[in-house]
């Protein structure tokens, strides 16, 4: 047990300082998270190590510990023992990361990071309640078994990279206002961050500053020294640059897109049916040309754009249609027209039509269908984007 | 203070029209509005140049020609057809002889206040997010303002037109948008964010005029740290609400904004936020004197809303006699169907006045549905009332409807759409309007009027004895200040959701008033059949005008 925490302690963040900021940034947010985590390890370790007697300074222990993971703005934190950590807790930064409305390569690194900072939660609230010493130090050692994936390692990406394989192989590898350059090709100035599709693939420092420190939680696999300038390779660095011949990414794109045209149920009689029920209760608002009139626009370029950058999928327009429409009269039509004018928007979107029907019911298979511009599409009007639907 | 302009004002009304700057009078030294001129708009009957005509936000003109005796003589003068892609909410600025106005997708247009030719047209296609709006252009230093649907900031050259810069001022685009008119003040241009009902966090802004550059923020919920962010369970601040889609009112004198906030998100699911959800439903007082805003005080009117009922109203500061006693005070009124009247030092509450049937106050949304009124867009909306100093009453329409009402078990956030825990309400039963003269003096009506139809056009009082406002069926109405009665009215047939303006040009006072298609704000499906109006048939409009209205 006491292995894993010492390995904790030396996995997280060689020195850097973070600076004082407005806005809390991502990098400094997962820095932080790391030293609350690191705090909280700590505490488990010092009351583990040590010999101390009676009941109330293990609970203590426990208690500062979850103080250090939770942060204050939780019902987990009790102030009166005190906080080891900043106040935020490692929860409290990873959920600022969270919430946003883009994703980023280091996004499922950081929701596995959450869900584990809540598995050894629930394993130190456990240990508050233990009667026995055996089961309190169990309690304690499944706890750190969770923060060592919450700190995780370099060489991982992913879940089990944790937040030290997101510092090291992705863009939160970035402190704020870094100079950040293509990670293709060799450097051509330090000191800067390479960057390939939101994957880190080296940092390039002047020699002079170099021996200076390494920058906060970056990892190395190889060191370069090119004419005056060090250039630190990220671990994960070949699957960095093998984002930058324009082959694998080409492929990439083509499978995303095919995935999502060819999978948006509907049959063409649906789409049919649809353009009615459109007419007599949806043009008012959203135009004849589907452009939007006192409402957005619903179909064509624009829109499949805007819903691909947004990350709309089908279900998030079933349940708009659904659940939302018409703006003045929700849930006022049939499911079968609901079901109706949804195949007419997505043959307007120029989605293929197909042998099965677009669900009258919520169907899971909807998440999985991402929305934007169909590839091979001929759209009847080039201009607006839109295909004819008879 | 604006109240002390007001009184001024008064004082002032018999020489009005000879202290007014009237084209003649503006020489090429003074050829735009200086921060002298907007706080003393009031004085000014030739020109529109605040929102509401006044920093106090009191659509309210001292002296005039046209008067509750020859009113019903007024004639159109001329009418411009303007982009119809949605509803007109426009309160036009004059200039000059030079009328701006907007449609609802973001075009400006510069009019020739005389006859409404056309000077100048700015064409604009946003990103729609949610619903097109748009209420109306700022004047600045030979510029014109506009902030659009899709997050945009445009200052445009009042002369012709061309845009002067352009910048992103919406801090997330794919959820928040602009549908408020920008307000001058000093040096900056006030502007709050519409993102209410999408999932955004409201925010009052202030840009430098001259460049666009962000000034400062003011969040409408506090973070964690800043009092009131107890109000809010665990992370449900984060997407709280509290948008700013209107109006704000301005006390120069004691550097103090007046700003109402927009209703809690999700909308219709509250168990997901427990506590009152500080600020939203609220009037806040903000002292703007430093760098950074500072609340004053605040008023909570709805606190933890599960209908969407925010105070649409913008404030209205004013000074009222209430029992006999001079007061400062400040007005709102809430979807909720309630009429505020609060102290404009304290946030104390003086009157609550119901202007709309009630029912289902303390109830929440549920699965099923729950009858509650006013319904979604009822009570009293974005164009608010007026005040009137020679009756000592508030002029305030509002819409008369309920609704069903129906929450969802989870609200899930996704950039651009809908954040609501449920659905907007479904119309139940009638749908009418009234039109209420509240006297300050007692919290009384003074009269009241019952209508066919939703009253969403915002009062405009005139000292000479007339009030107007319109009607979602398109009637334009004058009525008289003291008794209710209809002195004049003209059938635009299409839906008014506008304020109207005055302004005098060539030694005429003037009228105007906004109308076009009906769009998504109101569940009355008469408007799309061909509503009565008091002449003839509304005609379920597929254009937008702008009309302008002189005595013979």
């Amino acid at each position: 047990m006491h292995t894993i925490a010492l390995s904790l302690a030396a996995v997280v963040v060689l020195g850097g300082a973070v600076p004082a900021r407005s806005a809390p940034d991502d990098h400094a947010g997962a820095i932080a998270a790391l030293a609350d985590m690191r705090a909280a390890v700590a505490e488990i370790v010092r009351i583990e190590d040590g010999y101390a007697v009676g009941h109330a300074a293990y609970l203590r222990a426990a208690h500062r510990a979850m103080n250090a993971l939770v942060g204050r703005r939780d019902d987990g934190y009790a102030a009166s023992f005190g906080d080891p950590g900043d106040g935020v807790g490692t929860l409290g930064h990873l959920d600022r990361m969270l919430d946003q409305t883009g994703s980023s390569l280091w996004t499922p690194a950081v929701q596995g990071a959450k869900a584990n900072v809540l598995a050894a939660a629930a394993n130190l609230e456990s240990a508050l309640g233990q009667k026995e010493m055996e089961e309190y130090q169990a309690d304690l050692t499944r706890a750190l078994a969770s923060l060592a994936l919450v700190a995780g390692r370099s060489s991982e990406g992913g879940v089990l990279g944790g937040l030290t394989g997101a510092l090291a192989n992705t863009s939160l590898g970035v402190p704020a206002g870094s100079s950040v350059v293509s990670g293709c090709g060799s450097p051509k100035s330090a000191p800067a961050y390479g960057v390939v599709a939101g994957r880190l693939a080296y940092v390039a420092l002047p020699r002079s500053t170099a021996a200076a420190g390494i920058p906060a939680g970056l990892g190395v696999s190889r060191v370069e020294l090119l004419g005056d300038t060090v250039v630190l390779y990220a671990p994960m660095a070949r699957a960095a640059s093998a984002q930058c011949s324009s082959k694998g990414s080409r492929l990439q794109r083509t499978r995303a897109v095919v995935t999502s045209a060819a999978s948006a149920p509907y049959t063409a009689a649906q789409a049919h049916a649809g353009m009615a029920v459109y007419r007599r209760t949806c043009l008012q608002c959203h135009g004849a040309d589907l452009q939007g009139t006192a409402g957005p626009g619903v179909a064509g370029t624009e829109f499949l754009v805007n819903a691909q950058r947004n990350k709309w999928t089908l279900q998030d327009l079933r349940t708009t249609v659904f659940d939302n429409m018409p703006f003045s009269n929700p849930g006022s039509l049939t499911p079968k027209q609901y079901a109706d004018v949804t195949a007419f928007l997505l043959a307007a979107n120029c989605y293929p039509a197909g042998s099965k029907p677009f669900p009258q019911t919520a169907s899971p298979a909807l998440a999985k269908v991402k929305l934007g511009p169909v590839p091979g599409a001929k759209p009847a009007n080039p201009k607006l984007g839109t295909c004819a639907v008879k | 203070m604006s109240h002390r302009v007001i009184v001024l004002t008064i004082l002032a009304a018999f020489v009005a029209t000879i202290s007014a700057v009237g084209p003649a009078g503006v020489g090429a030294q003074n050829a735009w509005p200086t921060a002298d001129a907007f706080a003393a708009a009031d004085k000014d009957a030739a020109n529109w140049i605040l929102p509401a005509r006044n920093y106090g936000g009191n659509r309210y003109l001292a002296g005039g020609s046209i008067t509750a005796g020859n009113v019903g003589t007024l004639k159109k003068a001329w009418t411009v057809k303007v982009d119809a892609r949605g509803p007109l909410e426009v309160a036009p600025i004059v200039w000059n002889g030079t009328m701006y106005v907007t449609s609802s997708h973001n075009d400006v247009y510069a009019l020739d206040a005389k006859t409404g030719t056309v000077k100048w047209h700015f064409p604009y296609k946003p990103h729609v997010i949610a619903f097109s709006a748009n209420r109306g252009v700022a004047l600045g230093d030979g510029k014109v303002y506009e902030a659009t649907l899709d997050g945009h900031l445009i200052a445009l050259d009042a002369t012709t037109g061309k845009p002067a810069w352009n910048v992103v001022a919406a801090h997330d685009v794919s959820n928040t948008f602009f549908t408020m008119q920008p307000v001058p003040y000093k040096n900056m241009l006030l502007l709050g964010a519409s993102n209410g009902d999408w999932g955004g966090i409201g925010y009052l802004s202030a840009y430098d005029a001259a460049t666009g550059k962000r000034l400062w923020d003011w969040n409408a919920v506090p973070g964690p740290g800043e009092p009131g962010h107890e109000t809010w369970s665990g992370d449900s601040w984060k997407r709280g609400g509290g948008a700013i889609w209107s109006g704000l009112a301005i006390d120069p004198a004691t550097s103090t904004i007046y700003v109402d906030l927009g209703n809690p998100q999700p909308d219709f699911l509250g168990t997901i936020r427990k506590g009152a959800n500080l600020y939203t439903n609220s009037m806040v007082a903000l002292d703007v004197s430093g760098a950074k805003p500072k609340i004053k005080w605040y008023h909570q009117f709805i606190p933890h809303d599960t209908h969407d009922w925010d105070p649409a109203m913008p404030p209205v500061l004013f000074t009222g006699t209430v029992k006999g006693a001079s007061r400062n005070l400040v007005a709102a009124g809430d979807k909720g169907g309630n009429f505020w009247v609060l102290d404009a030092g304290t946030g104390a509450q003086v009157y609550r006045v119901a202007v709309s049937t009630q029912k289902g106050q303390n109830t929440q949304p549920n699965r099923k549905g729950d009858i509650a009124c006013p319904n979604t867009n009822g009570g009293v909306e974005f164009n608010g009332g007026s005040y009137m100093p020679e009756t000592n009453a508030f002029y305030v329409p509002s819409v008369d409807q309920c609704g069903i009402w129906k929450s969802q078990g989870t609200a899930t956030y996704v950039s651009g759409q809908f954040y609501l825990g449920g659905a907007f309400p479904a119309l139940y039963g009638p749908s009418t309007g009234y039109m209420s003269a509240i006297d300050i003096g007692t919290g009384k009506f003074l009269w009241r009027k019952h209508l066919a139809f939703p009253q969403i056009g915002g009062a405009l009082s005139m000292s000479t004895g007339v009030v107007f406002t319109g009607g979602v069926n398109g009637d334009f109405t004058a009525y008289d200040a003291k008794s209710g009665s209809v002195l004049w009215h003209y059938p635009t047939k299409m839906t008014i959701q506008a304020p109207a303006g005055s302004y005098v040009v060539g030694g005429k006072q003037y009228v105007v008033i906004a109308a076009g298609p009906a769009g998504v704000n109101f569940a009355d499906p008469r408007l799309n059949q061909g509503a009565p109006t008091l002449e003839g048939k509304y005609s379920h409009p597929t254009s937008a005008m702008i009309t302008a209205f002189t005595l013979p």
